[in-house]
């Protein structure tokens, strides 16, 4: 039997693509906006944070589909690194 | 920013993420030196903005790979527990290593990856790859938490992915197919490298001018890459990534004993 699971798989896949291309669109916007207007920077700054909230995305998504599948023992495993990265977070802005 | 320094660094992402993809290795170990040795930024900068590269790489690459159910999400998952932790530790720790000590820990580092990558492209050479993916179960969880957690510390300390670490101990020690791990090691980086990328960025080490144009091109290159990597033989580029990771080894090190990094 095969480890991966082809439902889940697609919904996690999306949740990356989703996070990609919109990092992607908004850091290009802002890259190009920077000739023609002053707040560009702002466009550019919200598509790295997209790109930085992508992997917490992706845990949160697999957390929820591990509940789905009533499969606890993984969804307290992705909680576990979804408290370590929040951590993380907060350790980061207080610096 | 100039025009051209903006359009340089969206050509080294782009570069960096095509042939990282088109490789299946991580581009990052490219980017810092680069940006420490040309554009003259601090170990610590450089270190920051390729996080934000790495992300991206992973992001781009691992929702192929997870949509084509190569990725192994619940062993992805577990060893980032140790991966995550590890990162955390080590991001914490780099702000307080100076800068010649990261560069002199980097160079080590790359000349270990060329290494890894030439072992790699010799196996590329004369392996048909495995369509089908042989039934496994992972073995060993505690050698893959330990390694995962060396992996996660070089990853905070260097701002690299650490694959070089992780796949050989995966397919050697967790008896995990070789496409399989390196698919989950390439799937958990983004959150390895996301964990460390919070506390550069809360520190101000990540420089959003420099850091956007390059992950731009990061993603272009490295989403084309993962399209077409299935058509293209990995040996020659391998070989490019070798000599190029060789070089920038010298010239850091020559940096370094010329008193640079400070």
């Amino acid at each position: 039997m095969s480890r991966q699971d082809v439902a889940a798989d697609r919904v996690l896949s999306l949740t990356l693509k989703f996070g990609a291309y919109t990092a992607f669109a908004l850091i290009v916007a802002g890259l190009v906006l920077q000739f023609v207007v002053p707040w560009a920077m702002k466009v550019t700054t919200a598509g790295l944070l997209v790109l930085l909230a992508t992997p917490v995305l992706r845990i949160i998504v697999a957390c929820l589909q591990f509940l789905r599948e009533r499969d606890f023992r993984y969804a307290l495993v992705s909680f576990g690194v979804l408290a370590i990265v929040v951590l993380a977070y907060v350790l980061g802005v207080q610096g | 920013m100039t025009l051209a320094a903006m359009l340089l660094l969206i050509l080294i992402g782009f570069l960096a993420g095509g042939f990282g993809a088109l490789a299946g290795v991580g581009g990052g170990i490219i980017v810092t030196p680069l940006l420490a040795i040309y554009f003259g930024l601090p170990m610590h900068q450089a270190i920051g903005v390729t996080l934000l590269c790495v992300i991206a790489t992973s992001t781009a690459t691992s929702s192929m790979y997870v949509e084509r159910h190569v990725t192994d999400v619940r062993l992805g998952m577990t060893l980032e527990l140790a991966t995550t932790v590890g990162a955390l530790i080590a991001a914490l720790v780099a702000h307080h290593v100076n800068r010649r000590t990261l560069a002199v820990l980097f160079a080590c580092f790359l000349l270990y990856s060329a290494g890894s990558m030439i072992r790699k492209a010799w196996d590329s050479r004369n392996k048909k790859r495995e369509e089908v993916i042989p039934d496994y179960t992972p073995q060993n969880y505690p050698a893959g938490l330990a390694a995962s957690l060396i992996a996660g510390g070089f990853s905070g300390l260097l701002g690299i992915g650490g694959g070089p670490i992780k796949v050989p101990v995966m397919l050697l020690f967790m008896k995990v197919p070789l496409r399989v791990a390196a698919a989950t090691s390439n799937f958990m980086i983004g959150v390895t490298a996301g964990t460390s990328a919070y506390v550069y960025w809360g520190r101000g080490d990540v420089r959003v001018d420099i850091a956007a144009p390059l992950v731009a091109g990061v993603f272009a290159g490295s989403l084309l890459g993962a399209r077409i990597s299935p058509k293209i033989r990995a040996f020659y580029i391998l070989m490019l990534l070798v000599c190029i990771a060789g070089w920038l080894a010298a010239q850091m090190i020559y940096k370094l004993l010329t008193g640079g990094f400070q």
